[in-house]
């Protein structure tokens, strides 16, 4: 463990800034709203801003990415295919434990199974990641319950966690230590870790009562997902106030379902594309032939919580699905975010 | 910083999105929480508004086309020849077909190309005849065509009445804050014969028969001024109260279940609540919206009942599409100049001529689609921004004119018709304002450059109007909105200055005394309140042996804006298409006690047939209908030609006007 003064985090981010594009908490000049960009001025990184509204998921998984151009020579009767080396080194500064296990939810799902996902991982092999404590949780948030936060354990190149004047440093790769020692950091004092529990604690004890104090809240829908014992009649509540927009799964760290079209340019070879896509669209599901396995809005919404919720999922992703951000319940139209559900499920049984 | 600020161009609630931008191409879309209007959300539309600005289907080049082969052209070859073709024909053998997509630049110079310099006052506007109801309704009432509040008011708002209208699909997020404001404890009573979503989520759904809108909202009145509901104080300084108290002595409640199927004591019930709490109505407007008559009744029940002008309270038309209120408020009407002036009006004609330094067209012209189904044709000449599939309607006729000239940004049928062919900006690529369904004009700033040789339409305009001998000045978009200033009093105290300081725009009317704007109207000056006629005896739809069952067309539930740019995106493409698999010849909705008697059965083909007309279309049987009741959610193929045509004058009257038809077993 290593300490940087948080007067010297500019050096730290003008270090990364020689080797990669970099990535951070930002307020939107117009708007205010806070957003995890790209940094076009290092200046403008705010590390203290509110939970981005978007996540850093963007950075490795992009809403709208080209990943390959081929074009046909008919005469030739020959396909030339390219892949797109559009993927460029990043540094992500910030990033708050629950978007950090959203990534490596990411990586267990592209990378980690059978079929590696060639695109994604030359976005990863290329990622420097600082992680960021979070001291003070957000209204919607609820890591506490998920094992993601606030303190990142794991994923991470730097984690670091503010202190009074200075920076707790903890290092979690090699690219993170020889950074460390480029920078020349001091070590940290003895007492640098109670310090950081300390934090770490007083942050756990902000969260909200019913997220802090009932371990049991998630946990239990978790076991009536995966048992099947959720009513019909409680997700038919829940479908009928979905409006189908896709929101949760656009702002969800964990969500990785993807769409591929091919652009077809006026001239030029065609452009494959890969875009974002949510499993509570009709038409995600629909097979040739016009079978759909999951035709009512209510049988394509619980798809997606036992995504997040299930056990058998969660066996892949070697934890729940569901990260604990809240964004989902920000943005959605119909107010099923996940917490709502969880609420609705464990109703059926708490009967409150 | 990738993101940039804007509004979504889609339907008319005006959501702030971030638009991402890299490489000079936008690459990605997500809500802007901080945004007054759409505060973080934004619907299945929205979320993939990227997919259509980063289309590769653009009109590219100008392009002329004679003698049946199309060539490129450059910019001032095609604005010579347009210009000088324009200028061969009287005005009144032009029309012009507005965008409501379009900025209230592009149209505002519309608007003075075609009064100005080509001097014809037919002037259209797609999906006016949705809206143009509601909007007069409004305007005789209070002085202004628009919504009375702001969608700020719903949640402040403890009854919602909602006509019609499934808000769910047209407006998402109106929908989303009134689910909000009804999870919050606000009731919501949902008036549609059918079960939309919207009635799914509404506290309390009254189901009246197809066609008997207008009867709810008289019987309505009826108690309220019997029970002695109405507001005292704001009767005694209304005027036309007397004529609204006779129309209403005339109707005998005991009729009304028989009419409308909603028992006295239902409506008693939901009118003491009305009156006793602060109550918002909402209607469509634009895509599909209520007939004149459903419109008035609407107003004035909510006038008397004192909830116009205060918070929480209002009569508010939601418009279908994204600037169709600016669009208006331009002045894209055959019968009112800008700022919402109804022909004839010589005074405000001499200060256009004034403003203009021109001799203009103020006399009311006709409804372009009213001159193109004409049967003596008396149109030669057609200038187009940026319209889609509506086109199928009067191909036949736009085929048979002698000059159409199409603007737009994207690819389009429409443009197969054209003489010339002028590429302009998506609105991701060009500086402009839209106003949205509560007033609010926002300034949408230019993220991208414009693609290949697409220009904004009001330069088109300028340049058209400069090859004619007018010089209007306008440089930027900056320029033409000073000019809007000027003459539209609504918007005179808006600069693009003032509008870029304020993040979400402001709500009109923008004057010298409010010129920050206006949330909600009459809130001061509420002595310009009247009650419009209405009819003592709403029309009865006219069923019998030879055609028993009420069939209703919506327009609006499938509605994607423009399918033609729906159909150049990735995910909306994939989503209408599915459904358009499930029923590809098209559907009509009917209850499972009709189908029982005829013996139909779901998704077996059946014959829709009424006095004008016939189609084949799959049945889908599903008590989302009431019994007595059909309903075709979209229109196909031949479904087009074989029925919608002949029923269109139908159906724009209104989404309640009941078609008669019979149903028979294919």
């Amino acid at each position: 463990m290593h300490i940087l003064p948080r007067s010297g985090l500019p050096r730290l981010v003008d270090a990364l800034r020689e080797r990669y594009e970099l990535y951070g908490p930002v307020l939107h000049a117009v708007s205010g709203d806070p957003l995890f960009e790209k940094l076009d001025d290092p200046a403008a990184l705010r590390l203290d801003a509110p939970i981005p509204y978007n996540t850093p998921k963007a950075a490795v998984f992009p809403h709208f990415e080209e990943i390959l151009r081929y074009a046909y020579d008919r005469p030739a009767q020959a396909v030339e295919i390219v892949r797109a080396d559009l993927v460029r080194a990043k540094a992500l500064i910030g990033v708050r434990a629950c978007d950090l296990t959203g990534l490596a939810c990411l990586d267990r799902f592209f990378l980690g199974q059978e079929f590696v996902d060639e695109v994604y991982r030359d976005h990863r092999r290329r990622t420097f990641i600082v992680a960021n404590t979070c001291l003070g949780p957000f209204p919607q948030c609820f890591c506490v319950c998920t094992d993601s936060g606030p303190y990142a354990v794991e994923g991470y190149d730097l984690n670091l966690t503010g202190l009074d004047d200075d920076y707790l440093v903890e290092t979690g790769s090699e690219k993170g230590a020889e950074l460390v020692a480029r920078l020349g950091l001091a070590p940290a004092g003895t007492d640098a870790a109670r310090r950081r529990d300390a934090a770490v604690s007083a942050s756990v004890g902000q969260f909200d009562p019913a997220a802090r104090d009932n371990k049991a809240w998630i946990s239990r829908a978790v076991n009536r997902l995966t048992t099947g014992f959720v009513k019909n009649e409680t997700w038919e509540f829940i479908g009928s106030q979905c409006f189908e927009c896709g929101a949760c799964s656009y702002v969800c760290p964990t969500c990785s379902c993807f769409n591929i079209e091919d652009v077809l340019p006026a001239a030029g070879p065609t452009r494959r594309t890969r875009t974002w896509d949510s499993c509570s669209f009709e038409g995600y599901s629909r097979m040739a032939g016009e079978h759909n396995p999951r035709r009512p809005i209510e049988d394509r919404r619980n798809k997606r919580f036992f995504c997040k919720l299930s056990y058998s999922q969660s066996k892949k992703y070697l934890r729940p699905g569901c990260v604990g951000c809240g964004r989902c319940a920000r943005v959605c139209p119909g107010d099923i975010g996940l917490p709502n559900v969880v609420t609705y499920i464990r109703r059926e049984t708490t009967g409150r | 910083m990738s993101n940039h600020t804007g509004v979504c161009n889609y339907c008319g609630t005006g959501c702030g999105h971030l638009l991402k931008v890299e490489g000079g191409a936008v690459r990605g879309v997500y809500p802007s929480p901080e945004h007054p209007v759409g505060k973080g959300r934004l619907c299945v539309r929205g979320w993939h508004i990227h997919e259509l600005l980063a289309s590769e289907d653009r009109i590219a080049k100008p392009l002329l086309r004679e003698g049946g082969t199309a060539r490129e052209a450059g910019w001032d070859e095609a604005l010579t020849a347009v210009a000088a073709r324009l200028a061969g024909y009287p005005g009144d053998q032009i029309a012009f077909w507005a965008s409501p997509r379009a900025s209230n630049e592009d149209t505002y110079a519309l608007v003075r190309l075609a009064r100005s310099v080509f001097h014809t006052p037919h002037i259209g506007l797609l999906s006016d005849a949705g809206h143009h109801a509601s909007s007069r309704v409004l305007l005789d009432g209070t002085g202004w065509p628009a919504m009375t509040a702001s969608l700020a008011d719903i949640r402040q708002a403890d009854f919602i009445l909602i006509v019609g209208a499934d808000l769910t699909k047209q407006n998402p997020i109106v929908a989303s804050e009134i689910h909000f404001a009804a999870r919050a404890g606000a009731e919501v009573v949902a008036l549609s014969g059918r079960t939309t979503q919207m009635a799914r989520l509404a506290t309390t759904h009254l189901r009246p028969k197809p066609g008997s809108l207008a009867t709810v909202l008289l019987a309505m009145a009826r108690i309220l001024i019997d029970e002695r509901l109405q507001d005292a104080d704001v009767l005694s300084r209304r005027g036309g109260f007397d004529a609204f108290r006779a129309a209403l002595a005339g109707f005998d409640l005991a009729t009304v279940e028989s009419r409308t199927g909603l028992s006295p004591e239902a409506l008693r019930a939901v009118t003491r609540r009305l009156a006793a709490r602060r109550a918002l109505a909402f209607t469509a407007a634009g895509v599909a919206g209520p007939d004149r008559d459903t419109a008035a009744l609407l107003f004035d029940l909510f006038l008397a009942a004192g909830k116009v002008g205060r918070e929480g309270c209002g009569v508010n038309p939601v418009t279908g599409i994204s600037n169709l209120r600016g669009a208006s408020d331009m002045g894209a009407a055959p019968d009112m100049l800008p700022g919402f002036r109804p022909l004839p009006d010589t005074a405000a004609a001499a200060g256009f001529e004034a403003a203009w330094k021109s001799r203009i067209n103020a006399r009311p012209g006709r409804r372009v689609d009213d001159l193109l189904r004409d049967p003596a044709l008396p149109l030669k000449a057609l200038v187009v921004v940026d319209h889609d599939d509506e086109i199928n309607l009067e191909a036949d006729a736009v085929r048979k004119l002698d000059y159409v000239v199409y603007l737009g940004a994207y690819a389009n049928p429409f443009a197969d018709l054209a003489r010339a062919v002028l590429p302009t900006t998506s609105y991701a690529e060009a500086d402009g304002t839209y106003t949205n369904a509560e007033r609010r004009i926002q300034l949408n700033r230019r993220k991208v450059e414009p693609r290949l040789e697409a220009r904004p339409a009001w330069r088109v305009f300028a340049d058209l109007a400069a090859k004619r001998g007018q010089d209007w000045a306008y440089r930027t978009a900056s320029d033409v909105f000073a000019d809007i200033a000027r003459t539209v009093p609504a918007y005179s105290a808006a600069t693009y200055e003032k509008l870029d300081r304020t993040f979400g725009g402001l709500q009109w009317p923008c004057d010298a005394a409010r010129p920050q704007g206006t949330p909600r109207l009459l809130a001061a000056d509420g002595g310009r309140l009247s009650f419009v006629p209405i009819p003592a005896d709403p029309a009865r739809p006219a069923l019998g042996d030879e055609f028993p069952v009420a069939l209703l067309a919506g327009t609006s539930t499938y509605y994607w804006h423009q399918n033609n740019i729906m159909r150049k995106t990735f995910i909306p493409r994939r989503e209408y298409n599915a459904l358009l698999l499930l029923y590809p010849q098209g559907l009509v909705e009917i209850h499972p006690s009709d189908a029982a008697r005829l013996g139909l059965r779901d998704k077996r083909p059946v014959r829709v047939v009424s006095a004008k007309g016939a189609m084949t279309v799959a049945a889908r049987v599903t008590d989302d209908v009431l019994p007595g009741m059909a309903y075709a959610p979209y229109f196909i193929g031949p479904m087009i030609p074989g029925f919608l045509k002949p029923h269109a004058a139908d159906i724009e009257r209104g989404e309640d006007t009941v078609i008669p038809v019979r149903i028979e077993k294919v």
